[in-house]
C-alpha cells in the first residue's frame, strides 16, 4: 500500500534519532535538529514530546536507547515492484546500475502498461554508446564539480567548440531530451545529443560568468468556457503563478516565466485560441498580435 | 477531533492540495462541501508540510490560499510531502523499531511468543510505565510487515517462524533522483531515497507536471490489476454533473500526456461493452476484481483504436475516422517550422510540398482533439480541410474571435 506509515517522514525522523541514540551521540541539539531537518514544521510538536514523555517506548530520560542497532528496514515489496519497473525502463542506461537481486520480483508497471502520446519523436538516442558516455560524464563532472572541453554540432550542423562548467542536466518530459545547464563565458545551454566530443578541460583557469535566468511576468485572463479554466489551470501548473477571480466565468493569471522560453509560451497561449486573452506585458502582446496578423494575410 | 498533522485518510487532502496548486483563487467559504473547521486543519496541515511554497491573499472576499511551485527551479517535487504523513497509533511506531532490533539480521527467526518476551524483557521493562502488547497485536503487526515484503514467515511443524528479509544495497542515487521524477508513480522512489545519504541534487526539470503524484494511488492499483489482468470497480466523480459513478472495467493502459498534465485510464467498459476513457485524477477508488478472461485480446483491440488517437478521446462509438489536413507554410531559413511538424506528428502525416510548404495529414478518432495543436501554428496556416465540417468551423471562428479580442483588422492594429 502507497499511504502506509512504513513513508511517514515521523519514521524516518525517528530512525535518525534513534541512530544517533545507538551511536552515543544524541544530545537535546541534536534531537531537536533532526526533527527540525527530517520532518515537517510542526512536527516537533509532536515528535519531541512523544518521546520524552515516553508515549513511544525508544527513548529513555537520559536519550539512551533500549535499542541496539541502527535501524534500518528492508526494502518493501512495493519499493522492489517500483525499482523493477524503472530497471526496464530504457533510460536506465544512462545509469551504470546493478539490479541483480530483483530477478524474481513483478514489475509494478511496463512500457506495455502505459504511453506518454503527446511526447516529441526525437527524443534522446539512450540506447547510443557514445551519448550513454558523454552523459555519464557530464553527470561526474557536475558531481565533482569540474569544466568540461566539449565539440557540440550547433543547430546549422556546424561544430562548435566550447569550455564550461556543468551545473546541472534539465530533463524535459515533452522534448524527451536533455540539456546540460552550464557557465561558460556566457551562460550555456547544450542538448546533450548534440555533443560530438566531451573529455575534462585541462587548460588553464577557466573563466566562466554567473547565468542568472531573465525572468519575466505574464498576465491573461481566462473566460471559463468550454471547460477552458481548469484546462488553463492545469495546462500551466508548472509555472509560479498566481490566479484570481475578477468577474462572473472570467480570471485573471499572473504567470513567472523564462525569457527564454517565451516563443514556447507564445504558442502555448495560441493553443487556447479566444479563451485567453494577454493583457500584459505590451511585448507580448505585439508577439501575439503579430502572428494574428500573419495569419489574417494568409487568407484561410 | 484535535488536530494532528498526520492524516488517516488520503483522499481529503488529495482534493485540497490540487485545489490549492492548481487553482488557488478559492476562497475560505468556496469550499462548501466541507467544514470550515475542516477546510482550516487541511490548511494548517499543508502550511506545515509545504511551508515554503504557501501563499496568501487577502480580498473583500476572504482569505485565499494558494500553492505557488516553479517545478523547474525546485529538484524535487514537493508534493511527495503528501504521501508520508500516514497516521499511526503509539504502539506503532514502538513495535515497529523494537521488532526490526530483535530481528536485526535475516538469519534470527522467531515465532510470535519468542518475540513477545523479547519486547518486554529486553526493551520495555526499563520503562517507568512500560507498554504491552499481547500477542494477537503482535501478530496482527507481523501478518502486516509480511504482506509488505519486508519480513518472511516459515512454518516448521505447528510454529511460523519470523524474520526480516534481506536488506537491499541501494547506490543508485542519481537513477533515484531522476526516476522519481519522471516515472509514473514517482513518490516511491522518494520513498528509497529517503533512505540514502542525500547527495547534490543533479536533474531539473522541464514541462514538469507534479500533481499527478497525488493520484499515485489509484495508478498504482490500476497497474497492479492490469498485472493480474484483473477487472475493477471504480468511483469516478463526473466532469460534468460532479456525480460520483461506479464503474465495471477492465484497465487497459494508462495515457499520460506531458503537455498538460492529465492522465486517463483507457479501459473496457463492461457493461456497456465498448472503450472509455477516464480521468485518472477525477477516479476516487479501485476495486480489483478477478481475472477477466478476454484480457489479452482487449488490449490488442485497445492498442489498435490507440493507433488512431490524437489524444484520448475513445469513448465515441463512431467506426469512420475524420479526417483533417492543413498546410503551413515558411521561409527557407525556417526549417524548424517542418522539423517541428515531424516531431509533433503522432499518428499523422507530414509532407513537403515545395521549399516553402508543407502539409499535415491525419485520420483520427476525433479530430477536435487536434484544435490546440493546430493553434499553435497561427500566423503560417495557408490551407485547412476537415471532414468533421463543425470542428472546422470551430478553428475559423475561434481565429475570428482571436482578431477581433486583440483588434487585428485587415494587418491593422485596431
Amino acid at each position: 500500500m502507497i499511504f502506509s506509515e512504513l513513508y511517514n517522514v515521523y519514521y524516518n525522523a525517528v530512525a535518525k534519532i534513534l541512530a544517533e541514540a545507538v551511536a552515543g551521540t544524541l544530545d537535546e541539539k541534536r534531537l531537536n535538529e533532526i526533527v527540525e531537518q527530517a520532518a515537517f514544521g510542526e512536527s516537533f510538536l509532536t515528535i519531541l514530546p512523544a518521546l520524552k514523555a515516553q508515549k513511544w517506548q525508544l527513548l529513555h530520560a537520559d536519550r539512551s536507547t533500549p535499542l541496539r542497532h541502527s535501524p534500518t528496514m528492508p526494502l518493501t515489496e512495493l519499493e522492489k515492484r517500483w525499482l523493477k519497473a524503472i530497471s526496464l525502463d530504457r533510460r536506465i542506461q544512462l545509469f551504470d546500475l546493478d539490479f541483480s537481486g530483483l530477478e524474481a520480483v513483478e514489475p509494478l508497471f511496463t512500457e506495455e502498461d502505459y504511453i506518454i502520446y503527446d511526447q516529441c519523436n526525437d527524443g534522446d538516442p539512450y540506447e547510443d554508446a557514445e551519448y550513454i558516455a558523454h552523459f555519464r560524464l557530464v553527470l561526474d563532472a557536475i558531481r565533482n564539480r569540474y569544466p568540461l572541453h566539449m565539440v557540440i554540432q550547433n543547430r546549422h550542423g556546424v561544430p562548435v567548440t566550447m569550455n564550461v562548467l556543468p551545473e546541472a542536466l534539465e530533463y524535459s518530459e515533452k522534448d524527451d531530451k536533455f540539456r546540460v545547464i552550464a557557465r561558460s563565458t556566457g551562460a550555456a545551454v547544450i542538448n546533450v545529443a548534440r555533443i560530438r566530443s566531451c573529455e575534462r578541460y585541462r587548460g588553464g583557469r577557466l573563466r566562466v560568468s554567473a547565468r542568472e535566468p531573465q525572468m519575466r511576468t505574464l498576465v491573461f485572463d481566462v473566460t471559463d468556457e468550454r471547460n477552458a479554466l481548469e484546462r488553463t489551470m492545469l495546462h500551466f501548473a508548472h509555472f509560479e503563478k498566481q490566479t484570481e477571480r475578477i468577474g462572473e466565468n472570467l480570471y485573471r493569471v499572473t504567470l513567472h516565466y523564462n525569457r527564454e522560453d517565451e516563443t514556447e509560451l507564445v504558442i502555448r497561449i495560441l493553443s487556447f485560441g479566444p479563451k485567453i486573452r494577454v493583457v500584459a506585458p505590451e511585448s507580448f502582446i505585439q508577439l501575439i498580435k503579430e502572428r494574428l496578423k500573419r495569419q489574417k494575410s494568409c487568407d484561410l | 477531533m484535535a488536530y494532528s498533522e498526520l492524516i488517516k485518510n488520503f483522499d481529503r487532502v488529495r482534493d485540497y492540495m490540487r485545489d490549492f496548486y492548481v487553482y488557488g483563487f478559492k476562497s475560505r467559504s468556496e469550499y462548501d462541501k466541507k467544514s470550515a473547521r475542516s477546510y482550516d486543519d487541511e490548511r494548517r496541515r499543508m502550511e506545515s508540510w509545504l511551508g515554503d511554497y504557501m501563499g496568501f491573499r487577502q480580498t473583500e472576499d476572504g482569505k485565499h490560499v494558494f500553492l505557488s511551485i516553479d517545478s523547474r527551479l525546485s529538484r524535487h517535487n514537493p508534493l511527495f510531502r503528501a504521501w508520508k504523513t500516514k497516521s499511526f497509533t503509539d504502539g506503532d511506531i514502538t513495535l515497529h523499531f523494537i521488532l526490526f532490533d530483535i530481528l536485526s539480521d535475516p538469519d534470527v527467526e522467531m515465532t510470535v511468543g519468542e518475540l513477545c518476551d523479547a519486547i518486554h524483557d529486553d526493551y520495555l521493562s526499563g520503562f517507568d510505565e512500560p507498554m504491552s502488547f499481547d500477542e494477537s497485536t503482535v501478530r496482527k503487526k507481523l501478518k502486516e510487515y509480511t504482506g509488505e515484503g519486508i519480513l518472511s514467515a516459515r512454518r516448521i511443524g505447528r510454529s511460523v517462524y519470523y524474520s526480516r528479509v534481506p536488506d537491499a544495497e541501494l547506490e543508485c542515487t542519481d537513477a533515484l533522483n531522476f526516476f522519481s521524477e519522471v516515472a509514473p508513480c514517482g513518490v516511491i522512489g522518494s520513498f528509497l531515497l529517503d533512505k540514502v545519504a542525500p547527495e547534490d541534487e543533479i536533474f531539473s526539470f522541464k514541462h514538469h507536471y507534479i500533481t499527478q503524484t497525488l493520484d499515485s494511488g489509484i495508478l498504482c492499483a490500476l497497474f497492479d490489476a492490469m498485472h493480474r489482468k484483473a477487472a475493477v470497480t471504480v468511483q469516478n466523480i463526473s466532469q460534468r454533473t460532479k456525480e460520483c459513478k461506479e464503474f465495471r472495467l477492465v484497465p487497459l493502459r494508462i495515457l499520460i500526456s506531458v503537455q498538460n498534465g492529465r492522465q486517463h485510464l483507457l479501459a473496457f467498459h463492461i457493461d456497456k461493452g465498448c472503450l472509455m476513457t477516464l480521468r485518472v485524477d477525477y477516479i476516487r477508488s479501485v476495486e480489483i476484481g478477478e481475472a477477466f478472461p478476454e484480457y489479452d485480446s482487449l488490449r490488442k483491440w485497445g492498442n489498435r483504436i490507440q493507433a488512431h488517437l490524437w489524444g484520448v478521446s475513445a469513448h465515441k462509438k463512431r467506426s469512420t475516422l475524420e479526417h483533417i489536413e492543413f498546410t503551413v507554410c515558411y521561409e527557407e531559413d525556417e526549417q524548424h517550422i517542418p522539423l517541428r511538424l515531424e516531431r509533433e506528428k503522432r499518428c499523422g502525416k507530414v509532407e513537403r510540398i515545395d521549399a516553402r510548404h508543407a502539409r499535415f495529414t491525419a485520420d483520427v478518432s476525433d479530430s477536435n482533439e487536434l484544435l490546440p495543436w493546430m493553434r499553435t501554428f497561427i500566423c503560417r496556416i495557408t490551407a485547412l480541410q476537415m471532414t468533421n465540417r463543425a470542428v472546422e468551423e470551430t478553428f475559423r471562428k475561434d481565429l475570428e474571435d482571436l482578431y477581433r479580442l486583440y483588434e487585428i483588422d485587415g494587418g491593422d492594429d485596431g
